[in-house]
């Protein structure tokens, strides 16, 4: 019996992030999966942004379907500061998060007048302007066909040259983004926005300001995109509209809806799967990708509405305590 | 000399071309309970939500302690003490019952995103005081055993006193309660009775909505009818069920019971 409960409350989590730990901190050296290094980086950058979209979306209940927008800002500001204005790069970085983080705050309002469906078109709609945007303006931004030469991140007279050393630098990102999320959705503030999502009349009775908290998580997964968008263009150093259009829209909800709306740590789980899907895999299928994300989207929504990360950690659960059980017989 | 908690002055409300509410005068008394009822349609939802802001309204004046709500935003209202429940529950699914209430001390802890992402002291010190109140209301309502099952899971009697202790955790002076009884069995609506008296005790003005009568005769000091958005008459339990206005109001709506 001292067992049993011993091993029911043995908690797993620290665990598994130290396991993920460790396996982060050595997948890029040549005899693990070197070669994956740039895949690696992706899954990094995007998990980053997936993480803003399932507090808004998974956590609020707000669903955007333009945050590519919001990562793209952040790349445009940080290639066209650092290479064509010489700024410093990681100023640069900083005033793109300070900008979109602005350029998020002052739409807030108006677009979370809107509400579901409506609220979906709104923001496909930013997302749409911005891409046209990114490419018409291109005596700044070098249009459709992008521009290079873009300067390397670099700490005093150490520069982030090699894939290698970009990978610990988006990951320490990352890591830093998942952890602060995970505090705030346990806490006052992530009751609060779980309050909204379930219903905002009985939020707003106990005093939660629905709107304020709205435009905070969405300035608050517009400033991870951008700084997600500036580290893509220094691990890059090249950067055009592709990646910022709809389609990276629609990438980046599918991986939030992967990884589990409501997870956070499912985010690395969901990038991970759609970028590995898309880099390694949809190649082949050319313009078909976008018809694929749209299955991906429907199964997942249909058969595990709660994400293929939670579910897989739903079946361990009860898979353990089905071994516990037998342990009590 | 009782003094008046909130004052209701020709409050009228059109939803489109219909009057939910027209002309509406109230007192509600501070440290009393005190009830609302009426025939469905009659406006008594509307009055709280106005009451609370969910809707704004242009024509007359409702002050709560000598301030006028009007301009007031509805989460500006809770931080004067004013604390709801509503008719269809509403309770916030996926979140366990101590969580639920733990939502209702939200104006009463102030850390925020900063505090939060980075787990300052602050936040983990207020964090635990919000988690002793929140039980401190579970455990008022009855539900303190209940404190980590998912609130969607209670049965639907536990369910609305879950929702009188998250109103409760916002400690406010005055609760609106609508129609906490509907749905309840007998026993169920002996202990929402009681709970209802203690809250009293605790120095908090009641304002019920309610259409069993055996409950509010029972428990309102002072009872106001409405009928078609209009208060046809106010007073104690025995004035009113002699009201033969109010007689009348409540045989048309039994014949429309016999009907559906
Ligand atoms: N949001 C709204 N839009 C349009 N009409 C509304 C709205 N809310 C209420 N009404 C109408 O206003 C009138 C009063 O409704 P209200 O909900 O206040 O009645 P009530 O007294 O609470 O009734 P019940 O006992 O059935 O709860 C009804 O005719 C209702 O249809
Ligand atoms: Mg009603």
């Amino acid at each position: 019996m001292m067992n049993v409960e011993r091993l029911q409350r043995f908690n797993w989590r620290p665990v598994a992030i130290g396991f993920l730990l460790v396996l982060l901190l050595l997948m890029p050296f040549n005899w693990f999966m070197g070669q994956y290094t740039t895949l690696l980086v992706f899954i990094g950058l995007h998990t980053m942004v997936t993480v803003g979209l399932c507090l808004l979306l998974g956590y609020t209940g707000q669903v955007s379907l333009g945050q590519a927008a919001f990562y793209g800002l952040g790349a445009y500001f940080s290639a066209v500061l650092s290479k064509t204005y010489g700024v410093n790069p990681w100023l640069a970085m900083i005033i793109g998060a300070i900008a979109t983080g602005t350029f998020a705050y002052v739409i807030a309002y108006p677009i979370f007048r809107l509400k579901g469906n409506y609220l979906a078109m709104a923001t496909l709609g930013l997302g749409i302007i911005m891409y046209v945007l990114f490419r018409q303006m291109a005596q700044y931004t070098g249009g459709p066909d992008g521009m290079g030469g873009i300067p390397q991140l670099a700490i005093g007279s150490f520069v982030f040259d090699t894939p290698f050393k970009r990978y610990y630098l988006v990951w320490f990102f990352c890591l830093s983004i998942l952890l602060l999320s995970q505090n705030i959705v346990n806490s006052r503030t992530g009751r609060a926005l779980r309050a909204i999502h379930g219903s905002e009349a009985a939020s707003a009775s106990l005093g939660i300001n629905v709107a304020q908290f709205k435009m905070k998580i969405f300035v608050l997964a517009a400033v991870y995109a951008s700084l997600a968008g500036s580290l893509f263009v220094h691990h890059l150093s090249f950067v055009n509209p592709q990646p910022f259009g709809f389609l990276g829209s629609v990438m980046i909800v599918v991986m939030a809806v992967v990884g589990g709306l409501a997870s956070i740590w499912g985010a690395i789980f969901g990038a991970a799967m759609v970028r590995i899907l898309s880099d390694e895999l949809l190649l082949r299928f050319g313009e078909l990708d976008i018809v694929i994300y749209g299955l991906i989207l429907m199964l997942v929504m249909i058969f595990t509405p709660e994400g293929l990360f939670v579910r897989l950690k739903s079946y361990y659960r009860r898979w353990q305590t089905g071994r516990l059980g037998e342990v009590e017989l | 000399m009782t003094n008046t908690a909130l004052q209701v002055t020709g409050v009228t409300k059109y939803f489109g071309g219909l009057a939910a509410l027209d002309g509406v005068e109230a007192a509600i008394d501070a440290g009393k309970i005190s009830a609302i009822i009426g025939p469905n349609g009659a406006g008594k939802t509307t009055l709280f939500n106005l009451i609370t802001g969910v809707y704004p309204f242009t024509v007359g004046e409702i002050s709560y302690q000598g301030t006028s709500l009007k301009k007031l935003p509805a989460h500006k209202r809770t931080q004067m003490g004013i604390a709801r429940t509503f008719q269809n529950i509403l309770l916030f699914p996926h979140m366990t019952c101590l969580e639920n209430v733990m939502v209702g001390q939200h104006t009463r802890s102030r850390y925020g995103f900063f505090e939060a992402a980075l787990r300052l002291p602050k936040s983990r010190k207020e964090e635990e005081a919000v988690n002793l109140k929140a039980m401190k209301y579970l455990n008022l309502a009855g539900l303190g055993m209940k404190a980590e099952q998912d609130a969607m899971s209670l049965p639907l009697g536990q369910q609305k006193l879950l929702a009188v202790a998250r109103a409760l955790a916002s400690e406010p002076s005055l609760l609106l309660l609508d129609e906490p009884g509907a749905g309840l069995n007998k026993l169920e609506k002996m202990e929402l009775s009681d709970l209802i008296r203690r809250i009293r005790e605790m120095g908090i003005t009641v304002l019920l909505v309610e259409h069993d009568m055996e409950l509010v005769m029972g428990l309102a000091e002072w009872i106001f009818v409405l009928d078609s958005g209009k208060k046809i008459a106010e007073g104690t339990a025995s004035q009113i069920q002699r009201d033969p206005k109010v007689i009348s109001a409540y045989l048309g709506e039994e014949v429309e019971y016999v009907e559906s």
